[in-house]
């Protein structure tokens, strides 16, 4: 019965420091989120119109990139050194993708928080910001160090994912023949569909954002760059979602007193999560010029394909809960409900993120329909949707599972305990106004990304100010609760005492990995398959916008040749002349 | 302080400690079928609701103008 950090000080440690590295960006991101919360519902100004914008990007990238994924590091390298139950292969090889992420984060930072300053300094030859949004497709354009923070970033998560699949092989050749334990099969398939999927981004900064930044090419095609973003921009959501996923299978069950109902399912899913995360990114551009309707067709059958593997997860997890209950003397159909430990906050936080999950199911049910998808495309009703999801669905769980991994990463016991039941409580019933009221006003055609969404001499079909009011309420709400949620944290560490933690051991599941065909564990062959699907969803759109829109925009096209072009001009002719030739015969 | 470990070592200890063991084959999750039934339900009539209602049924859209 013994915990992380007593059983992987070392590894802990780094646990433990990625897991404050996302602390830091919740943080910052919730206070541009309640300054902006604040400016566009007209409750009170204190940032310009055009720093909005700024603070806009913050705290999207802040929220969703670090915090995000600063936790699923954490949590990713908990679930591996644990369940194979052996420490990383070289602390150095791991403490270096920890510096590339760090390094990574504050470059970008940097390049964000220029747009502050009333006259940013020039470097690189160019000024310092970046007011791009989370979403930084061109035409809007940032500073070289947003761009190069982002990759280094990005290169630390693909080295953390060596470190894991270097740990699963050192583990695999002393276990020959074992199936491979759920927590690591979930990071493994997870880490094969963000190889697959940030290719995409990878593709977009390295040949097309960076170079145009840096001034070394003049335009870029503002089709492809959104395309190749949303190839990476959907499976990120799923990215974010796994390790809550991971930690719905592996510690709700344990803390509702039961076990895991089923591990084939649990593995079924991430396969699932696995294949179809990455061909689906065009529904997010249903109403794109240049992207044929037939394309956004297949993209769209993908997604509805997508939901299932979150219904199976609801299934499991619920059941699982359920088993919990039942074993703890819960009786009747619903009755048991009642025998769950809701004054646990780490399970009464997980649940309600999952409950929020189920709400955010309905809204992305909508957006993943073709003609319906009009009625919401670009209004408020999109960060309503996302706000269910990542906000709730993943944040909610990660502050939850934080009150459970603080004290097996430091050994000291939770303090404030009623303080982090209170806060997760209010966490949903802040999300409840602010998404509700977020998903109203966007029917009524509310944009999103805009300052000041009010017009002269238009009024909206509804009451707008009302629906201001809940935003700016839950909003409130959503900032009180962080600072609950920080005054726990930092109460646990500096007044926590030592000892008396409960270990860290997950229960063995009711129907086992023996269960399931052996086939379930060939990563090989999944990666393969996700592989094929991705070639199948996008080369055909992808070759078709570059035929029209050129490699590098169409003024790109037109004076190509001419001046003195340089190797990656001269590679990037070469590239284009290919996919145009090949498109030629495609289509003959 | 103390009564705050007390609360933690309860909690901890009622989470940990079932009151009987279900094995796989006696456990029957009726309950989760019918938390899953009602939620389709509701994702199903809301589904209905904006498709019909919000998005057919309400003045020009995009589709509505072709």
């Amino acid at each position: 019965m013994s915990t992380f950090v007593d059983d992987f000080p070392a590894e802990a440690k780094v646990v433990r420091s990625s897991m404050y590295n996302a602390f830091v960006a919740l943080a910052i991101g919730a206070l541009m989120g309640i300054l902006q919360t604040l400016y566009r519902t007209d409750v009170f100004h204190f940032i310009s119109a055009e720093q909005y914008y700024t603070v806009l990007t913050a705290h999207g990238v802040f929220m969703v990139i670090s915090f995000t994924i600063w936790f699923l590091v954490g949590v990713f390298a908990w679930a591996v050194i644990s369940s194979l139950d052996r420490g990383v292969e070289d602390l150095r090889f791991t403490w270096a993708w920890f510096g590339f992420m760090t390094v990574g984060t504050l470059l970008a930072a940097i390049a964000i928080f220029g747009g502050f300053m009333s006259d940013p300094p020039e470097v690189l030859g160019s000024e310092l910001s970046a007011d791009v949004l989370f979403t930084f497709y061109a035409p809007l354009e940032a500073h070289p160090f947003f761009y190069i923070g982002l990759v280094l970033f990005v290169v630390g998560t693909w080295l953390a994912g060596a470190d894991w699949f270097r740990s699963y092989l050192a583990w695999r050749s002393e276990n020959p023949g074992e199936r491979i334990p759920l927590p690591t099969f979930m990071v493994l398939t997870t880490m094969i569909m963000w190889y697959i999927a940030t290719l995409g981004v990878a593709t977009s900064i390295l040949v097309f954002l960076l170079p145009w930044s840096l001034g070394l090419v003049d335009t870029v095609n503002p089709t492809l760059t959104r395309t190749l973003f949303w190839f990476f921009g959907h499976p990120v959501v799923y990215f974010w979602l796994m390790p809550a996923y991971l930690l719905w299978y592996t510690l709700l069950p344990k803390l509702a007193g039961g076990r895991l109902f089923s591990d084939p399912l649990a593995r079924v899913v991430f396969v699932l999560f696995l294949l179809l995360s990455t061909p689906v990114g065009i529904h997010h551009q249903y109403l794109d010029p240049g992207i044929a309707e037939g394309f956004k067709f297949i993209a769209m059958t993908n997604t509805m394909f997508l939901l299932l593997p979150s219904l199976l997860t609801a299934f499991t997890v619920v059941a699982s809960i359920e088993h919990g209950a039942r074993q703890r003397g819960g009786e009747g159909r619903l009755g048991w409900l009642k025998a769950l430990p809701w004054k646990d906050p780490v399970f009464t936080g997980m649940i309600f993120a999952g409950l929020m999950f189920a709400a955010g199911g309905f809204s992305g049910m909508v957006n993943a329909g073709m003609n319906i998808n009009y009625l919401v495309h670009n209004t408020l009703w999109v960060p309503g949707h996302f706000h269910l999801t990542v906000g709730t669905a993943v944040a909610l769980t990660f502050m939850a599972a934080s009150y459970w991994f603080i004290p097996q990463l430091t050994g000291k016991q939770l303090v404030g305990r009623s303080i982090a039941l209170v806060q997760v409580v209010l966490w949903f019933v802040g999300m409840v106004f602010m998404t509700n009221a977020m998903h109203r006003t966007g029917m009524l055609g509310v944009p999103r990304r805009t300052a000041e969404p009010w017009y002269d001499g238009f009024e909206y079909a509804g009451n707008v100010a009302e629906h201001n009011f809940q935003i700016a309420l839950g909003g409130t709400i959503l900032t009180l609760s962080i600072l609950l949620f920080f005054v726990v944290i930092l109460l646990t560490l500096l007044r926590g005492s030592k000892g008396g933690v409960e270990g860290s051991s997950i229960p063995e599941p009711l129907s086992g990995p023996d269960h399931s065909p052996a086939v379930i564990d060939n990563l090989k062959l999944w990666a393969g398959i996700a592989i094929v699907l991705v070639i199948m969803a996008y080369t055909l759109p992808l070759a078709s916008i570059v035929e029209r829109g050129g490699l590098f925009g169409p003024d790109g096209m037109r004076s190509f040749p001419s001046g003195n072009p340089g190797f990656l001009e001269y590679t990037s002719l070469f590239v284009q002349m290919v996919i145009q030739n090949a498109t030629e015969v495609i289509f003959r | 302080m103390g009564s705050t470990e007390q609360e933690v070592k309860q909690d901890g200890s009622e989470a940990t400690q079932p009151v009987r063991e279900i094995g796989h084959d006696e456990y029957d999750p009726i309950g989760t079928l019918t938390l899953i039934a009602l939620y389709f339900l509701i994702l199903i009539s809301m589904w209905f609701f904006m498709y019909f209602v919000e998005f057919v049924g309400n003045d020009p859209t995009v589709v509505g103008m072709v």
